[in-house]
């Protein structure tokens, strides 16, 4: 009877040592995504992020609602909507690179060793920062531009062989995009560190003028 | 003594079962104390910082939803108003086939088609302490990078869980939460992309694009799928069409 009141006690035992050894394991060591797990750094960050972007969805409904009201008294009183229709082409030709634009914004320089993948990882920096409209060495990103490796350390865009030194300008708020590109761990902090001998320069630019697409796709 | 070596004594015989136990009881003892330090300090931390930036995201996050939905009411309203129009005279009507050329271009209405869809996931339980932890889940840069290869390939229209890449998208990643198109994301990720499925299909399987994704699938079992599909659905973007700085010569 002892031995066999040993062994249910010890069964128990090791039946919970069992399960907790799983559970501390799990709940420890395997990696897991949620926003639970972020830290407060971490979220503040993000909820500056969601807060930005609210903020421009309510100015472009602000922005619309004029517009629709405005389209709808223009047909009741007999004069169309082509002012209407002329303002939505032009801002839809500068969204999708389809004319030339202008405005102010960023210039980068960027002189030394580069490549296409970080050229890519620049673009996606300056239009997470609001860039409206980006070119290198004078050609227009599209909405569908991809970029490659050329020949001779050439980084190609759609296909375009650009040489270095490259210059890359972005119309957007002058402040908003320059701090975005410059702020501690930024993106050119992160490329100074990965391309110690490359050089990049950051200028304020007042006034931008860049081309349109060449090759619309 | 033979007879006292046969049968033991009782004392000797529950203190070397008391030993026996020892072991296993003091084990017991240390997990449970680990497991409840782990979720006090876990719970603390929760409380006192997480929880309401937690709480704050999600509303700014389901606020931003509805935002959405109201600009995509607004553009249809103003697209209603503007097809009435182009019915009254030639000029509206040249006006409304001109935006509405562009507004595909611009990703501002959904596209149905052939094409090619790539899951993108972490690795399977991958251990939080692994060195290779950065190699074996995925990043913004990746989601780039498979656009990049999609946009050579020839595709012409794109989606990352739904979010439709348009010429201001951007990928972002804050700790492990990623945004695109400032939407809050986290893996599985479904890239949707419609274009001729060959030639996205060769851009995908060249071995020099994505080597690095390809390498981490392989080592450390980054999910990566590529698979040909048909009528795939890539929805309409439905973000702010920001065009403020910039303006048309």
């Amino acid at each position: 009877m002892r031995t066999s009141a040993g062994g249910i006690a010890a069964s128990i035992i090791a039946l919970f040592l069992g399960v907790l050894v799983v559970t501390q394991f799990r709940s420890q060591d395997v990696y897991s995504r949620s926003l639970q797990l972020e830290t407060p750094a971490s979220l503040t960050t993000l909820i500056a992020n969601l807060s930005d972007r609210n903020n421009s969805l309510r100015d472009e409904i602000f922005d619309l609602r004029l517009r629709v009201e405005s389209a709808r008294d223009s047909i009741s009183s007999g004069r169309g909507s082509l002012a209407e229709g002329h303002r939505q082409i032009e801002q839809l030709k500068v969204f999708t690179a389809q004319s030339a634009a202008k405005g102010p914004g960023i210039s980068i320089r960027v002189d030394g060793a580069f490549d296409d993948r970080a050229m890519g990882d620049l673009v996606n920096e300056l239009r997470n920062a609001g860039a409206e409209a980006i070119a290198v060495n004078d050609v227009r990103f599209g909405p569908r531009s991809w970029v490659g490796r050329g020949p001779d350390r050439t980084i190609l865009l759609d296909g375009r062989q650009l040489t270095g030194p490259w210059l890359v300008k972005a119309i957007g708020s002058t402040e908003v995009v320059y701090v975005a590109i410059t702020r501690t761990g930024g993106i050119v902090g992160q490329l100074d560190l990965i391309y110690p001998r490359t050089r990049f320069t950051v200028t304020r630019e007042t006034a931008l003028d860049l081309p349109a697409l060449q090759t619309p796709r | 003594m033979a007879a006292l070596a046969a049968t033991p004594d009782p004392q000797r015989r529950s203190l070397k079962h008391a030993f026996a136990l020892l072991l296993p009881a003091t084990l017991f003892g240390f997990l449970v104390a680990a497991q409840w330090q782990g979720q006090e300090e876990r719970s603390q931390l929760a409380v006192r910082y997480n929880a309401p930036l937690t709480d704050a995201a999600l509303a700014l996050q389901k606020e931003q939803n509805v935002l959405k939905a109201q600009l995509q009411d607004l553009r249809d309203q103003l697209d209603r108003i503007q097809a009435s129009a182009a019915t009254q005279t030639g000029a509206a009507g040249e006006l409304q086939a001109r935006a509405a050329e562009l507004k595909a271009q611009a990703g501002l209405t959904a596209v149905t088609g052939d094409g090619v869809v790539v899951q993108l996931d972490d690795a399977k339980n991958v251990p939080a302490t692994t060195k290779d932890l950065d190699q074996a889940i995925c990043h913004s840069t990746d989601i780039t990078d498979i656009l990049n290869t999609a946009w050579r390939g020839g595709a012409q229209a794109i989606a990352v869980n739904d979010q439709r890449v348009v010429g201001t998208t951007s990928s972002y990643c804050v700790g492990s939460t990623i945004m695109v198109n400032g939407t809050l994301m986290s893996p599985p990720f479904n890239i949707a992309i419609v274009g001729p499925p060959t030639s996205v299909l060769s851009a995908f399987d060249d071995p020099n694009q994505l080597r690095d994704i390809k390498q981490r699938r392989d080592v450390q079992g980054l999910g990566f799928h590529v698979t040909r599909a048909s009528a795939i659905h890539v929805p309409a973007f439905d973000g702010a069409l920001t065009v403020r700085f910039a303006s048309t010569q």
